[in-house]
C-alpha cells in the first residue's frame, strides 16, 4: 500500500474527452502536477478505464499516481497486473481488438520494455491500437549503461506505429495526447512513449490541451480522411460491376478496423455479391449468410479458393494481398478481368498486386459511397448463375474431416463449442492448427469476436488477449482455444484469469506437439519431427491449471464425453480449464502450400477437390 | 533506376534513424544520404540517392510518408531537377605533377584549399557522376583521401518542396 504520510495527495479529474474542453477548459487547467499525475490525467482524458501492466523501478512514480487515482475514483482505471510484461501487453492488445478502443500497457524500463516488443510488434502487423507507456533510466542516466536501461526508442522504432522519448517535461502532455490521436487514427497501431523517470517526478503547471504539431501526418490523416470517392469514381465501379458476371469481395481486417462492417454487409446484400474474408477480416460478414464463403487463402476454404480462382472481378476492401492469401501473386485470381481495392493506407495499394480500380480513404464512407450510388442510379444485376455456382462450390467442397475416427477430432470438438455459443462468443487463439481450425469451424455474427494475431502469428496470444477481451466485454463469453504448444508460452497467464475472477473458459487442443511445425515437416522435411514433438514431455496441465486456481480443469480423452464435458465446461460459473486430447495426427486441410498457386491446394481426404495438385518437387528451403 | 528522393523532416530525436531503420527493414538501398536542419529550425531536410525498379521506388514514398517524423516528401527525379554534391580530396603532389594537378583542378572548377609540399586538398562540387569523372582524371595520381557530403537537389522553377 502507498504510503500516504509521504506523497502529496493530487486530485486527478475523471476524463474528459482532450480537444473538447467542456466550458472553454479543463478543470484541471492551470493546477500544478506532477509528470506522473499529468500522464494518469491524459489517459483519464483519452476514457481509459483500464491499464494493463507490471511494475518496477523506473515506473514506479507514475504506478504510484495511477494507485492515487483510482483511490479518489472508486477504481475507475483498474491496473491489471500479468505474470509478464509480454502478456500485459497482449492484454491491452486483446482489449482493443475486442473493444476497438486503444489498449493501454505500462511497463518499467529495460526489461520489462523489451518484453513488450513483441506484442508491440503484433499490433504493428495487425494494425491494432496502443499506447504503450515505458518507464525509463532518468535523463541523466541515459546512454550511461545504466541498471535496467535499454535503448526503447531505437528498439521500439522499429516495430511500433511511432515511438517517443520523451526528454523534455513541458511537453510531456501533448505527447500523451499525440500518442493516442496516432494509434487511433488511419491505418491504426501501436504508439510507444518512453519516460524517464525524471520526467515522471517534474512538477509543472497541467495546461489540459495541447498536442504536438506532427503537421505532415496529421496533413496526410485529413487528406486521406477526407478523400471521398467521387460520382465519377464510383460510376466507373460499376462499369465494371456491370461487365462482370462472377464479382467477389475479398475482406480484410481493415474493415473492423475502419468500423466499416454495416457498410460492407450492406454494400454485399444490396448488390448480392459473395465475400470471401482474410483471417483478420474474420467476423466482417457474418459468417452464417449465405453469401459468406469464409475464410481464404493458405487454409481458407477449398470453395473459398475456388470461388477466387473463378471470379471476374474481385473487389479487395480494407486486404493487402499477404503471402498467406496470395502464396503466388501472379497466378491469384487467375479470371479476375478486373481488380478493385479500397484501403485507408496508400501503400498497400500495388503493393503485391496492381488493381485497376482504386480508393485510399475510410472505408466506412467509400463503401457507403457506393451503395448510395447503386441506390440512387437503380443499379441492377443478375448475378444468379454465379451464385448457383458458388452455392455448387460450398456444398460440394464443405469443411470436413475425419468423423469416424476413433480419435477425438479437434475440429469435433470446436463444432460441439459452436453449437452452444453460436456465433456469439469471443474466441482467442494461439498460433499454430488449432487456430487454424477455430478460424475454419467457427462461426462469427459480429466483428471484433475472433481475436487472434494473424500476421505475427505470435504463439502465446490466446490467453493473454483472452484476458483483456473480457475486461473489455464483460458481457461476452470469452473463450481461449489455445494449442499445448502455444499456451505454454504465456501459461503464467492462467494465474491471471483466476485472480481477477474472470470467467474465462481455456481450450487446450493439445496433440503433444507443435502440430504446424509437424504438418510442414511432415509435406517438406520428409517427416523428420526436429523439435515438434513433446509426446515424452511430463507437462501437466490440468495441475498446473490447479495449481493457478481454476476450480474446473477437466482432461477430456474420451470421444463420446465430448458433448458431455463440452456441455458443463461452457456451463461453468467462473474461470475453466479444459485439455482435450486430440489426434495427434490430425492435419489443418485444405492448404495451399507457401508461394503456390491456389490449383496446387491439398484438401486431405475428407474435403473434395477439383483439381490435382501436381506432384512438384518443393524447394523446402525457400518457403516460409 | 537512381532516384533522389528529398524529405521534409520534424528536426526530433530519433527521426533520422526511423527514416534509415525504414530502408534497411524493408531491404532498400541507400546511395547517399544527407540531412541537415533548414531555415525553420523545426525542420530538417534529407535527400537520399536511391535504387530500385518503379514499384520499388512507389514503396519507398509511401513507406516513408508513413512515418510520423516525416513532413513532406518529393521524388526529385519526377522533376526538372539540380544535384549536386561536394568532395574534398587530398591527393599526393609533387614535382611535375603538382602542376598537372592544379590544371586538372581547373578543369573541373575545382579549387585547391589547402596545400603543402606534398599534397594537395582539393574541393570539388558536382554532379555525382562529375566527381566520379574527376576520380577517374586523376589516374595515377596517388589519392590519400576522400570525403563526399553525398548528393542533394533541388527542383527547378516554381517546384517547391516547403511545408
Amino acid at each position: 500500500m502507498a504510503q500516504e504520510s509521504t506523497v502529496r495527495v493530487k486530485e486527478i479529474q475523471p476524463g474528459i474527452q482532450s480537444g473538447t474542453p467542456a466550458g472553454g477548459g479543463h478543470p484541471l487547467a492551470g493546477t500544478t502536477m506532477t509528470g506522473a499525475e499529468m500522464i494518469v490525467q491524459v489517459l483519464a482524458d483519452e476514457g481509459v478505464d483500464t491499464i494493463f501492466g507490471y511494475s518496477g523501478g523506473a515506473i514506479l512514480p507514475t504506478y504510484d499516481a495511477v494507485f492515487r487515482y483510482n483511490r479518489e475514483h472508486g477504481d475507475r482505471m483498474p491496473l491489471i497486473v500479468p505474470a509478464n510484461e509480454q502478456g500485459a501487453g497482449f492484454m491491452a492488445a486483446g482489449y482493443a481488438r475486442a473493444s476497438g478502443k486503444v489498449g493501454v500497457a505500462m511497463v518499467t524500463s529495460g526489461p520489462g520494455a523489451t518484453n513488450m516488443v513483441t506484442p508491440v510488434r503484433d499490433s504493428m502487423a495487425d494494425s491494432v491500437p496502443m499506447v504503450v507507456i515505458c518507464g525509463q533510466v532518468p535523463t541523466t542516466a541515459i546512454g550511461t549503461d545504466a541498471f535496467q536501461e535499454a535503448p526503447i526508442s531505437n528498439v521500439m522504432g522499429a516495430v511500433a506505429k511511432h515511438v517517443f522519448l520523451v526528454t523534455d517535461p513541458r511537453r510531456l502532455e501533448d505527447t500523451m495526447r499525440t500518442a493516442f490521436e496516432i494509434a487511433r487514427t488511419g491505418r491504426p497501431g501501436p504508439v510507444v512513449v518512453d519516460i524517464p523517470k525524471d520526467v515522471q517526478n517534474w512538477t509543472g503547471t497541467f495546461k489540459g490541451m495541447g498536442r504536438l504539431p506532427i503537421r505532415g501526418y496529421r496533413q496526410r490523416m485529413h487528406a486521406w480522411n477526407e478523400n471521398r470517392l467521387s460520382e465519377s469514381r464510383a460510376r466507373r465501379f460499376f462499369e465494371l460491376l456491370g461487365e462482370s458476371h462472377r464479382p467477389l469481395l475479398y475482406v480484410g481486417g481493415g474493415v473492423i478496423n475502419g468500423d466499416a462492417v454495416s457498410q460492407l454487409r450492406a454494400l454485399a446484400r444490396t448488390l448480392q455479391i459473395p465475400v470471401v474474408t482474410t483471417l483478420m477480416g474474420i467476423g466482417a460478414y457474418d459468417t452464417t449468410d449465405p453469401l459468406a464463403l469464409h475464410m481464404l487463402g493458405m487454409h481458407g476454404t477449398a470453395y473459398a479458393n475456388y470461388a477466387v480462382e473463378d471470379c471476374d472481378f474481385l473487389i479487395a476492401v480494407g486486404a493487402r494481398f499477404d503471402d498467406r492469401v496470395a502464396g503466388m501473386p501472379s497466378r491469384f485470381a487467375p479470371r479476375a478481368r478486373h481488380i478493385a481495392h479500397l484501403d485507408i493506407d496508400s501503400s498497400e495499394i500495388g503493393k503485391v498486386k496492381q488493381a485497376d480500380w482504386y480508393h485510399v480513404g475510410r472505408l466506412d464512407e467509400a463503401l457507403q459511397a457506393l451503395l448510395d450510388h447503386a441506390r440512387t442510379q437503380g443499379f441492377s444485376r443478375d448475378f444468379s448463375a454465379w451464385h448457383r455456382h458458388v452455392r455448387d462450390l460450398k456444398k460440394t467442397y464443405a469443411m470436413n474431416y475425419d468423423r469416424e475416427s476413433a480419435l477425438i477430432q479437434p475440429q469435433y470438438v470446436i463444432e460441439e463449442i459452436n453449437r452452444r455459443t453460436r456465433g456469439e462468443a469471443i474466441i482467442t487463439t494461439g498460433v499454430g492448427q488449432h487456430q487454424m481450425w477455430a478460424a475454419q469451424f467457427f462461426d462469427f455474427k459480429e466483428p471484433r469476436l475472433w481475436l487472434t494475431s494473424g500476421s505475427m502469428g505470435t504463439m502465446g496470444f490466446g490467453l493473454p488477449a483472452a484476458v483483456g477481451a473480457q475486461f473489455a466485454r464483460r458481457d461476452r463469453l470469452v473463450i481461449d482455444i489455445d494449442g499445448d504448444g502455444s499456451i505454454r508460452m504465456n501459461l503464467g497467464e492462467l494465474e491471471t484469469v483466476t485472480t481477477y475472477g474472470l470467467p474465462i473458459k481455456v481450450v487446450v487442443l493439445n496433440n503433444c506437439g507443435d502440430g504446424m511445425v509437424k504438418q510442414w515437416q511432415k509435406l517438406f522435411f520428409k517427416g523428420r519431427l526436429a523439435a515438434s514433438d513433446k509426446s515424452l514431455r511430463k507437462k501437466d496441465f490440468i495441475k498446473a491449471a490447479q495449481a493457478d486456481g481454476f476450480e474446473y480443469a477437466v482432461r477430456l480423452e474420451r470421444k463420446e464425453d465430448v458433448p458431455r464435458v463440452v456441455e458443463e465446461f461452457l456451463a461453468f460459473d467462473g474461470p475453466a480449464f479444459l485439455e482435450v486430447m486430440i489426434d495427434p495426427d490430425a492435419g489443418v486441410y485444405p492448404m495451399v502450400g507457401p508461394g503456390m498457386p491456389y490449383t496446387e491446394m491439398i484438401t486431405g481426404d475428407f474435403i473434395p477437390s477439383r483439381t490435382r495438385p501436381t506432384d512438384g518437387e518443393v524447394d523446402s528451403s525457400s518457403m516460409f | 533506376m537512381r532516384h533522389i528522393i528529398s524529405i521534409l523532416l520534424d528536426n526530433e530525436a530519433g527521426a533520422l534513424s526511423r527514416v534509415a531503420g525504414l530502408f534497411s527493414a524493408r531491404g532498400y538501398n541507400i546511395e547517399s544520404l544527407t540531412v541537415a536542419p533548414t531555415d525553420d529550425p523545426s525542420l530538417s531536410r534529407m535527400t537520399i540517392v536511391t535504387r530500385g525498379s518503379d514499384p520499388v521506388i512507389e514503396q519507398i514514398t509511401k513507406q516513408l510518408n508513413k512515418l510520423v517524423d516525416v513532413v513532406k516528401l518529393m521524388d526529385l527525379t519526377e522533376h526538372d531537377h539540380i544535384e549536386r554534391e561536394m568532395m574534398l580530396l587530398k591527393v599526393v603532389a609533387k614535382g611535375e605533377d603538382r602542376a598537372e594537378i592544379k590544371r586538372l583542378a581547373d578543369i573541373f572548377r575545382g579549387r585547391i584549399i589547402d596545400v603543402d609540399d606534398e599534397t594537395y586538398t582539393i574541393e570539388l562540387t558536382g554532379k555525382a557522376d562529375k566527381l566520379e569523372a574527376m576520380l577517374q582524371a586523376l589516374g595515377s595520381t596517388k589519392i590519400l583521401e576522400v570525403v563526399r557530403s553525398g548528393s542533394m537537389g533541388i527542383a527547378r522553377r516554381e517546384v517547391v518542396l516547403k511545408f
